[in-house]
């Protein structure tokens, strides 16, 4: 018997839940991490950069408890700078900016990422829930299409 | 009889998808809903037929099922 089930994933963490993810998709895409937690940057400045577009990362909320202002994080690839933050709504952002680049292309590189956001965020945990509920992942990897395949068996 | 298992799908664009299988149909039912739970919001269900024990497959989906339920 089975069901089969599609769902999206509701981004509620703290920053540090948050980073994390941001940190996993940089590494996933091939993105340098600058910097974590500082307004600008030592070598970036966004009055050398010709165009800048910001979105948001799709249904994000970060919890504002565990928020103490200013808690950014910068990652760059090829001259293009995407830069982490959360707006006073509470949702997590993303400013895409780079030298050369249309902004149609920026949106799309910063809508890129922020699904990898959400993709590693999901992953995160739900490998945390799972292992709370000691279910055992016995089988896990990346696919040719760059999804993340889980096996759980259930031991009762 | 089949292992009760969870096969779970992660795409690149954040979107998850969950194949609940190998248990009966009311705990089959509750699993899927711990882990929709775990994740966030559902879009879609399918019963399938191996959870029907035959037949064609029912999709459920939850924008015109929480219409009926409103009445």
């Amino acid at each position: 018997m089975s069901t089969v089930c599609v769902l999206t994933p509701i981004v509620v963490g703290s920053w540090p839940m948050i980073a994390n993810a941001v940190a996993g998709a940089a590494a996933s895409m091939g993105f340098s991490v600058l910097s974590s937690n500082v307004a600008t940057p030592e070598g970036v400045s966004d009055a050398t950069l010709h165009e800048r577009v910001v979105v948001d990362v799709p249904n994000s909320d970060v919890v504002k408890e565990a928020m103490d202002g200013g808690q950014e994080m910068v990652i760059a690839r090829d001259g293009v700078t995407l830069r982490f933050g959360i707006d006073e709504r509470g949702r997590c952002t993303v400013c895409a900016s780079g030298k050369g680049l249309s902004k149609r292309r920026l949106t799309e590189i910063a809508e890129a990422v922020s699904g990898r956001v959400v993709q590693q965020f999901a992953y995160h945990k739900l490998m945390a829930e799972l292992k709370q509920r000691r279910f055992t992942v016995v089988q896990e990897h990346v696919a040719g299409d760059e999804s993340i395949q889980l096996r759980v068996v259930i031991d009762r | 009889m089949k292992k009760p298992q969870f096969d779970i799908s992660i795409a690149k664009d954040g979107s998850v998808k969950i194949k609940v299988s190998g248990v009966s149909g009311q705990e089959c039912v509750r699993l899927t809903d711990m882990l929709a739970q775990m994740i966030g919001r559902e879009d879609s269900r399918s019963l399938t037929s191996e959870y029907l024990g035959g037949g064609g497959d029912v999709r459920i989906n939850s924008t015109v099922d929480a219409h009926i339920r409103e009445g």
